[in-house]
């Protein structure tokens, strides 16, 4: 009995993951401003794809970001309403998360490595959060990280002092901390990508994860992380066209 | 064999619409409101009310189908507001209607949310006869619309050029000092005045106008005028008889609006007329508008005001007669249109 799983954190990714973890069919679009356009059609694909009747899905998982707003509810609206129909739940994930547990399998990292999963915030800021590798595989082999800082937003110079500077873990002794994820890649100078890292959350990974936690009983609400206010200044008229303030 | 069972999503602006329509029947009608988030911020902020709307779309749908008592995979088809609007609001409505439409593998329809402003009515008066003409006047929109099928065939005769009528009172509310949204306000005190103490502008009735913007409207010249009179009088000291300034912009409103709509009533042969939108709450419009159609032998039909403000009741009605008229479905990658034309009923 399959989930389905979605992020729009980023660009669009897609997928239909068994109950074993196992991809049944997965779908991406490189779209950045079109994510309410992209997001239906490449679901309907996986399910044609795979064979699978909708109403054999057991749960739907969504990215809960942290990212730029628009895009961001898409996927999350999507998945509530979808899990609506379907009569069964929502389990949300934090896209940082799926970020990280994927750069341990990639990078090959080791319990108490230490990960900087980052994201664009737009704005010239970047979403972030660290986490610590617990094991290279856990449960069902998906590697298990715990947060030791953020989510948040901020200048990457800024996360970069204040993640990877003095004082942090890497002064203390321990592993260094690999940064991962196309936030980090638009700031190099500030935020040195770890070679082979995973840029974008993949949804598989995002099922993977969700399946793990319910597993263990874990509550996994689906409440976007803006962590941003916001923007209150300039009220538009009534009906003026205005994109609003998506990040 | 029954009509189809027709869900319908606003979320165009800052109402959560959520309602049920089979044929010309009103099943449920759930509103989800924000604007008490916006009223200290004197204006719509489009993130606050796409958060908003987020939180409230599976609440209001449960909602719905709860006093209903409609269970979803009853549902025929989905209809949903794909512009005009604000793109953050319009996005969570039409995301929510695709899911919809893939979960209960019903028909999925984007549609117009000005024309579904004028196809609420059907709601409350039944079918509209072969031509009705269309006055949808609210906070964005002040347009009439020639109707010879509401699900196929509108066409645009004329719109505001500036501000809606609904935007010029909101203005004019906060020119004397009045909360926001001011336009009910205004409404409120120009009861209390004489509507022909001051002759404020009426918008492109001149003569040289009458060509290019016969059935066109502007409010913003008539803004500027009642923002002109009172400084002038602030400046020599004299105190604002606001009641009369209000009565007399009011008038000047409702005089425009409806002469050109009886205009266009007469030259396109049409003796329906269906005034919609949030304006049309206004009773100087009201009282005008059934003075001057009784007297031009035209059949006036203004739903209750809870029809004319946004709701999901407007988006099924239109949803219901676009089944109904066989209309082609909307693809599952459709776009919302912040600035729809009016013309187009589906996309
Ligand atoms: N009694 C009244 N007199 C004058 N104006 C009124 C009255 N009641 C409501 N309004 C005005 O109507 C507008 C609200 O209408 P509505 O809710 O239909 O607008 P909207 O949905 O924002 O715009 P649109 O339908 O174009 O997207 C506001 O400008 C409000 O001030
Ligand atoms: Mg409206």
């Amino acid at each position: 009995m399959p989930v389905l799983a979605l992020d729009t954190s980023a660009a669009v990714a897609v997928a239909l993951v068994g109950e074993d973890g196992a991809r049944l069919a997965s779908r991406t679009s490189d779209e950045r401003r079109r994510h309410a356009e992209s997001l239906a059609p490449l679901i309907a694909e996986v399910l044609a794809e795979a064979g699978v009747d909708r109403a054999d899905l057991t749960a739907v998982v969504a990215g809960t970001g942290p990212a730029p707003f628009t895009g961001l509810r898409v996927g999350l609206v999507t998945a509530r309403t979808l899990a609506l129909a379907l009569g069964i739940p929502v389990l949300g994930v934090p896209s940082l998360d799926a970020l990280a547990v994927q750069a341990v399998s990639d990078l090959g990292l080791q319990p108490g490595d230490e990960v900087l999963a980052t994201s664009d915030a737009r704005r010239r800021e970047v979403y972030w959060a660290r986490y610590r590798v617990v094991a290279h595989e856990g449960a069902g082999g998906v590697p298990v990280v715990e947060t030791v800082a953020g989510p948040d937003v901020a200048r990457a110079g800024f996360v970069a002092q204040a993640q990877l500077g003095e004082g942090t873990s890497e002064a203390a002794g321990t592993a260094a901390v690999h940064v991962v994820g196309e936030g980090a890649m638009l700031y190099p100078d500030f935020l040195p990508v770890a070679e082979d890292a995973p840029l974008v959350p993949d949804a598989t990974v995002l099922a993977r994860i969700a399946l793990v936690r319910r597993a263990q009983g874990l509550d996994q609400p689906s409440e976007p992380l803006y962590l941003r206010r916001p923007d209150v200044q300039e009220p538009v008229g009534r009906v003026v066209p205005a994109t609003g303030a998506s990040a | 064999m029954a009509d189809p069972l027709v869900l319908g999503i606003e979320t165009s602006c800052d109402e959560t619409g959520i309602a049920l329509v089979r044929g010309n029947e009103l099943l449920v009608d759930a509103v989800a409101s924000s604007m008490d988030e916006h009223a200290r911020y004197g204006g719509i902020i489009p993130e606050v009310a796409s958060r908003a709307h987020l939180e409230a779309m599976v609440p209001t749908i449960q909602r719905a189908l709860g006093e209903a008592d409609v269970d979803l995979s009853e549902v025929d088809a989905i209809a949903v507001t794909a512009g005009p609007g604000l793109v953050g609001p319009l996005t969570i409505g039409a995301s929510a209607a695709k899911a919809l439409s893939i979960g209960l593998n019903r028909p999925l329809y984007g549609v117009n949310h000005v024309i579904g402003h004028a196809a609420v009515d059907q709601l409350v008066e039944g079918p509209f006869p072969e031509r009705t003409m269309a006055l949808v006047v609210s906070g964005g929109h002040s347009s009439l619309l020639l109707v010879e099928d509401v699900a196929t065939r509108v066409t645009e005769l004329g719109s505001t050029l500036d501000d809606a009528a609904g935007e010029a009172f909101d203005k004019v509310g906060r020119l004397l000092g009045l909360p926001y949204p001011g336009g009910p306000h205004v409404d409120r005190l120009a009861r209390e005045g004489d509507p022909h103490a001051i002759r404020f502008p009426r918008g492109l009735t001149a003569r040289k106008d009458q060509e290019k913007h016969a059935y066109d409207f502007s409010f913003s010249g008539l803004k500027t005028a009642v923002a002109r009179w009172v400084e002038a009088r602030t400046d020599v000291g004299q105190e604002i008889p606001l009641a009369d300034v209000a009565a007399s912009f009011a008038e000047a409103v409702a005089d425009v609006l409806t002469a050109k709509t009886i205009a266009a009533c007469h030259r396109h042969d049409v003796d329906t007329l269906v005034v919609g939108g949030g304006f049309s709450a206004n009773s100087q419009l009201r009282e005008m508008a059934a003075k001057r159609c009784a007297e031009a032998g035209i059949n006036l039909r203004i739903p209750p005001i809870r029809y004319c403000t946004d709701n999901g009741a407007m988006i099924a009605a239109l949803g219901s007669a676009v089944v109904r008229a066989g209309v082609a479905p909307s693809a599952l990658d459709i776009p919302v249109d912040s600035s729809m034309p009016l013309t187009t009923v589906t996309v």
